[in-house]
């Protein structure tokens, strides 16, 4: 019984990492850009929801979803207006890696001189410890909940791709950019909305991970490796393949737990391993 | 009327010229064909009137405007389209959404979805399809409706019966009557010189990037054509 309540709980935190990584995979898709502040990002959604809640401690930190989202795209707008656009038309694929490590770096450190270097969590009051009984388990309300964000926000990008004017003109501008600038597309705006969707969802991301774990100024890194991980093992390219990777590695991490509770992140790490070893271009790319 | 004017156009690739001193005209309603053998400059010529060469010299009119210095988007709103060598549509879109990406900067006119099925009804039945699952021709027909959606004053055709089973090279020059009764105008671009010639008013032909020989289509002789050609 308590192994199918792992399982489940494993799926819950799963959509969360799915969504951490549909963040990446939208902008590697779309720009072949590789956001290493993707991470850095999602902790500073953390520190800022901490401090909004700080600040006004009648506010249910649910409300604060909708702002921070808000927020974080035009920061992902103006990070690729201002910095990355600059670099985006140089054929050479390091220099992202570069500027948005350095980015990385920079943003990891001004966290520290602002915030502190105690680790925070986000408290969710009493939802934390609420658990409805479904079909026998106890199912945390929380995790729940968390999962229906994701899912929504999930299903939300993949309509605005498919059904919008504005999916239509981004999947264009990826598949070939010279082509959709004939047609009258700016790719340098789209790639500014596209960045800004992609931090959105990372901000909400982060959010909702710091209500279950920790953080402080350096889990940026754990964090974009969760991300980084779910894209590969998924496949380059394919949502539903980061959200299925995201929920795989979210079952064994916390099946892992159970077994070996002193393994932190290892068994997620070991399945990443072998599942690219299996299937190199993941588990919605092409077969190799 | 001349629609485009081209004058003394260098254009460069990194260091490497392509082309030398181009000067073409084309008049409002005018089909003009411009052939060649494969690395002539034709593909080099077109992508420098739609704003995809970065490097050239010279001037380009279009209505009047200089466009030389415009990015491709930019141009894309004044009424040139081109249809692309390889056709270039793009894999993740449906049919329709390829052909409705055609209609982003659309200028008034008689060209909509609805009219581009009636031109190729084909399209028509496969309209949500990939364009990977569509044969060649279908391929082309769906290139040339995108690039007709924009209701464009020119239409630049680049090698459109390459690789094409007669028949159907057939209906995509049918489809030209519809466009030259618009009032559009068109550049073919093709290394069919028969084909071209017979469905054009007046000929360029280019050799290594320069204009080797000018006319009427009905007036030149298969021996000038020739020379000016392959450059004997």
């Amino acid at each position: 019984m308590i192994w199918i309540e792992t399982i489940v709980n494993g799926i819950l935190v799963g959509g969360l990492y799915g969504l951490l990584g549909v963040g990446l995979a939208l902008i590697v898709g779309v720009m072949r850009v590789v956001n290493v502040s993707h991470g850095e990002f999602m902790v500073l959604s953390a520190f800022m929801g901490v401090s909004l809640a700080g600040t006004m401690p009648w506010l249910h930190p649910a409300a604060l979803l909708v702002p921070i989202l808000v927020i974080f795209f035009g920061l992902g707008y103006a990070l690729q207006a201002v910095l990355i656009n600059r670099i985006i038309t140089r054929p050479d694929p390091f220099a992202a890696i570069l500027l948005t490590f350095g980015l990385a770096v920079v943003m990891r450190n001004l966290m520290l001189e602002g915030f502190g270097a105690d680790p925070r969590t986000l408290t969710a009051g009493t939802l934390a410890q609420a658990s409805v009984p479904i079909l026998g388990l106890a199912i945390g309300v929380l995790p729940l909940l968390v999962l229906g964000v994701s899912v929504v926000l999930f299903v939300a990008l993949q309509l605005v791709l498919t059904r919008t004017r504005l999916g239509r003109i981004v999947r264009a501008t990826a598949d070939n950019r010279d082509v959709a600038r004939l047609m009258g597309v700016n790719p340098a705006h789209v790639y500014n909305i596209v960045m800004g969707l992609s931090l959105a969802l990372a901000s909400v991301a982060g959010l909702l991970l710091a209500i279950r774990s920790s953080f402080t100024a350096y889990t940026g890194v754990e964090r974009l490796l969760i991300a980084f991980e779910v894209v590969v093992l998924g496949g380059l390219g394919s949502f539903w393949g980061a959200m299925l990777g995201g929920i795989l590695l979210g079952v064994v991490q916390l099946v892992g737990l159970k077994f070996d509770p002193n393994a932190g992140p290892l068994y997620a790490h070991l399945l990443f391993f072998v599942g690219v070893l299996l299937r190199p271009n993941g588990l919605f790319g092409a077969r190799a | 009327m001349t629609l485009l004017e081209v004058r003394a156009l260098d254009a460069f690739y990194g260091d490497f010229q392509a082309l030398f001193g181009l000067t073409l005209d084309v008049r409002v309603g005018e089909t003009v064909a411009l052939v060649g053998a494969n690395g002539a400059g034709k593909t080099t010529f077109l992508k420098c009137l739609v704003g995809l060469i970065g490097t050239k010299r010279g001037e380009i009119r279009f209505s009047g405007d200089e466009i030389g210095r415009k990015p491709a988007e930019h141009i894309a709103q004044l009424g040139l389209s081109l249809v692309p060598e390889g056709r270039l549509l793009f894999p993740s879109l449906t049919v329709e959404e390829n052909l409705l990406m055609g209609a982003l900067n659309r200028r008034p006119g008689s060209w909509t979805l609805e009219t581009v099925y009636d031109l190729f009804p084909i399209l028509r039945e496969r309209r949500r399809l990939s364009p990977n699952a569509l044969s060649g021709g279908q391929q082309h027909m769906v290139a040339i409706g995108r690039a007709l959606m924009a209701n464009p004053k020119l239409l630049l055709c680049d090698e459109i019966s390459l690789g094409l089973a007669p028949l159907v090279i057939e209906q995509i020059y049918r489809s030209f009557a519809r466009v030259r009764a618009d009032g559009a105008s068109i550049v073919l671009v093709e290394q069919d010189v028969k084909r071209a010639t017979a469905a054009a008013d007046r000929v360029y032909c280019l050799l290594k990037g320069r204009v080797t020989l000018e006319g009427g289509a009905r007036e030149l002789g298969l021996d000038e054509l020739s020379r000016a050609y392959f450059g004997t």
